[in-house]
């Protein structure tokens, strides 16, 4: 066992000589991936298909262990993250949550922006839907009722601060009308919400209501992306419908604890683009219906301030306090 | 494709080797993990996922169901012997399963549970079977005013769980009322009595209440009764260990309508097991001849909601399997395991993979034999675990609960709040406040608030919308009779014993 760390100095020393000039950094120990949801909730689901690639496609020298930290609607993985500064064996997948919640939530003390940005790997377009015997056969159909009947259309969908109800924000302001949004906590409650025709509008990531829609139960108005998704080639996008809105991004990767080191930064962007190449990776967002999206630290963090300038205009403008 | 040819086709499936093979280590592992405070089927099928991936479809749902639906009978072992609910399912199970532990009837209490979930998680299944797509067009006509009327019957069983004092019921049950407002506000994004602590941003868990007031409380009784060398008689001979003939009689209505409320709550999307329990459980109190038997030891306070629990996994798979829609957190991650295996869970998904469905099915009609020739056995087993002297049993409850609450989300902070709901319920204990209704509070407050403000938003304020709905309206009846009840009941005996003088 004493000659373990010899040969473990040789082989670094090995390395340094093959790879010169720049010091570079390899993991040592196993590297901890945070998440803040539980197992099987979607950043845990996320997490471990972000292992299972790189484990697959032997990417890594060192295992990834995930850490589910949650509670605090994500604050406790967020605080643990910035609790951790300078470890260069953690890394965190952010979901954007972690830009909204800081606005809005007081006891949100550790943000995002504290953190050492590493990647972006995914955005997730969304299907804006009606229940498939609505008289709305257009979204531009859905406006003009809604702009008859002020505030008593519904749109069921998530927490305030979501995607879906910053979508209906951005909309109901560029079309001046209203529309009344109704929180659920489950995406099942959301959908069969519609489905019972209890609310008229839904807005939702094709992975959930994709099945609804090949089975004819609902009808797709539009999609909240740049360009139409292969599956649904014949749905306009919000702008060709029509609407010259801004798409609101839902994108999740990594960032990692505060002043890690530049050359684990490197490291570790360097293995993720090669991981976000790989079949089982590929596969992954095939069956998730997300869109590969990889981007590194810089515009990472450029897609961080953007997205959270957006969300300041919006949440203002609905009424929503911001506190930081 | 009729029923029967359906069900033919996947018990073909679902009785081959390797199947039968997969649903005993689905229901073996269920039952284990039932049992274990703190784990739960959710987080051990998300734990378990990727171990599947390269399994075939029909094998990996068999298995996965076999966890969810099993961990329902575990869940009551605890809940019996040693007042610690190894389920949130299970709290309800408590109250008269442990009261009969501690008459000496643990053997009883324990086969009553067995053999309700075994009947109940029957007849849940054999309702999946047949009316599957027609109850889940039912499910789908339930929204907000409906929710909304379903906890505010729940809610007014809190005068059959109250104890003796109908004030000290309700003090207990806005507390948990209370304690369930805490966390952040969906509608707001607000947060609410956090105290500036982030860790309560998603508000309590509901575990780390119910195993405080209960387990701890009761650890902490007992302790103080150092005298005895004994809290619970050990069962001894064959009477005490299995139910007998009179108390199985006693059940048969319970048996029933613990499956079919159980059924019916699981089918809905926003409601949850621990509801279904608690309803069956008020049900029973209600209807029953001898409602004073409860709280102290009823064989039916056992199998009421023993069984609604186990209706309700068969339930729940109701919406998965038809619609793909998932109630909860377990059937979500089955949701998510079978896209996984490429199955695309949604209206089509009987029609186009008609053996996963009929599969999984007719696995669950195995799995519960299985876990009721299982789990008998085990009684006694069980049963000798009291055995253990309190010296030492003791501090065995309560290291498992402390394990049991920090596995919750792995927090300390979760430790402390079970230490203070410990303390908490044993002073209630003390001063004769009920600890159900507080659970019963907690259970129901989230649920109630938001179908309430979500009832309000698609009606534009307008409180109408609870009475002109028809199956809202109903309920809303049924629990003002239900509240009305023992005022009925008071007059009642006030004319018998006038009458007798």
């Amino acid at each position: 066992m004493r000659r373990m760390p010899l040969i473990g100095l040789l082989s670094v020393s090995l390395v340094a000589l093959a790879t010169p000039a720049l010091a570079e950094f390899k993991p040592t120990k196993p590297i901890e991936l945070v998440v803040h949801g539980a197992p099987g909730s979607g950043p845990d689901t996320f997490g471990r298909a972000i292992v299972d690639a790189l484990d697959k496609e032997n990417l890594l020298p060192v295992r990834v262990q995930i850490n589910n930290k949650t509670g605090g609607s994500g604050q406790t993985a967020m605080s643990y993250v910035v609790e951790n500064a300078g470890d260069d064996h953690m890394l965190a997948v952010f979901t954007m949550l972690w830009l909204s919640n800081p606005l809005t939530v007081k006891e949100a003390n550790a943000t995002i922006h504290e953190m050492t940005p590493v990647a972006r790997l995914v955005l997730e377009p969304a299907l804006i839907v009606t229940k498939a015997d609505s008289p709305y056969e257009t979204l531009q159909d859905f406006i003009d009722a809604a702009k008859e009947k002020p505030g008593q259309l519904k749109q069921s969908g998530g927490s305030i601060t979501a995607r879906d109800n910053i979508m209906r924000q951005i909309l109901m302001a560029e079309t001046d009308t209203d529309w009344v949004f109704i929180s659920f906590p489950g995406g099942g409650e959301r959908l069969a919400a519609l489905l019972g025709g209890h609310v008229d509008l839904l807005m939702m990531e094709p992975q959930e209501v994709g099945e609804q829609v090949r089975a004819g139960s609902v009808r797709v108005l539009a999609q909240v992306n740049d360009k139409r998704l292969p599956e649904y080639a014949d749905v306009p996008t919000l702008k060709e419908a029509g609407f010259d809105v801004p798409n609101v991004p839902q994108g999740r990767g990594l960032v990692a604890p505060p002043t890690m080191s530049e050359d684990a930064v490197a490291y570790y962007v360097d293995v993720l683009r090669r991981m976000s190449e790989t079949p089982t990776w590929k596969a992954f967002l095939d069956r998730n219906q997300m869109d590969q999206a990889f981007a590194g630290p810089e515009d990472t963090k450029a897609f961080f301030d953007s997205f959270v300038a957006d969300m300041r205009v919006v949440l203002t403008a609905a009424g929503v306090e911001i506190i930081r | 494709m009729s029923i029967l040819d359906g069900l033919l086709q996947g018990f073909a499936v679902a009785l081959t080797v390797h199947n039968v093979a997969w649903c005993f280590v689905g229901v073996f592992l269920g039952t284990i993990i039932g049992i274990l405070p703190g784990l739960g089927p959710a987080a051990t099928i998300a734990l378990l996922l990727p171990l599947t991936y390269d399994m075939e479809p029909t094998g990996g749902i068999i298995m996965l169901a076999g966890i969810y639906y099993g961990a329902k009978y575990g869940g009551s072992t605890t809940s019996i012997l040693l007042n610690m609910p190894g389920e949130a399912s299970s709290v309800a199970t408590c109250i008269d399963g442990y009261q009969m532990a501690k008459a000496g009837r643990a053997g009883p209490a324990l086969g009553i549970a067995a053999i309700a979930s075994f009947i109940a998680g029957t007849i849940g299944v054999l309702a999946l079977t047949l009316i599957a797509p027609p109850i889940a067009a039912f499910a789908l006509s339930f929204s907000s005013p409906e929710y909304f009327a379903l906890m505010c019957l729940g809610l007014s069983l809190v005068v059959l769980l109250g104890g003796d004092s109908m004030v000290k019921g309700l003090l207990s049950l806005f507390v948990g009322l209370w304690l369930a407002g805490i966390g952040t506000d969906i509608f707001t994004a607000q947060s609410r009595f956090t105290f500036g602590t982030p860790a309560l941003l998603d508000g309590l868990d509901f575990m780390v209440i119910a195993i405080g007031v209960f387990a701890i409380s009761e650890v902490l009784a007992t302790a103080e009764e150092r005298g005895q060398a004994r809290a619970i008689p050990v069962p001894r001979g064959i009477r005490n260990l299995l139910p007998s003939l009179a108390e199985l009689k006693a059940c048969r209505f319970a048996f029933l309508n613990g499956s079919v409320v159980g059924f019916i709550v699981g089918v809905l999307p926003g409601a949850g097991s621990s509801i279904a329990s608690f309803i069956a459980y008020g049900i029973e109190k209600a209807v029953s001849r001898h409602p004073e038997r409860f709280g102290n030891g009823a064989p039916e306070g056992v199998a009421a909601p023993e069984g609604a629990n186990n209706a309700d996994s068969g339930g729940a798979l109701v919406p998965l399997l038809t619609l793909g829609i998932p109630g909860g957190g377990t059937t979500a991650i089955l949701l998510s395991a079978l896209i996984v295996w490429g199955i695309r869970p949604g209206p089509l998904m009987i029609t186009e993979s008609p053996d996963v469905f009929w599969g999984l099915v007719a696995s669950m009609y195995i799995g519960n034999v299985i876990l009721l020739i299982l789990n008998l056995p085990l009684v006694p087993l069980f049963a000798q675990l009291l055995r253990v002297p309190v010296w030492l049993l003791l501090p065995i409850v309560l290291g498992i609960s402390l394990v049991g609450a920090y596995a919750v989300s792995g927090s300390l902070l979760d430790v402390w709040l079970l230490a203070g709901f410990g303390l908490l319920g044993y002073l209630m204990n003390r001063l004769g406040f009920p600890a159900a209704p507080l659970i019963l509070g907690f259970v129901l407050g989230d649920g109630m608030e938001r179908a309430i403000r979500q009832s309000l938003m698609m009606s534009q304020g307008d409180l109408s919308i609870l009475v002109s709905r028809p199956i809202s309206a109903t309920m809303l009846g049924l629990s003002l009779l239900i509240l009305a009840l023992p005022l009925l009941r008071w007059r009642r005996t006030r004319q018998a014993t006038a009458l007798g003088e």
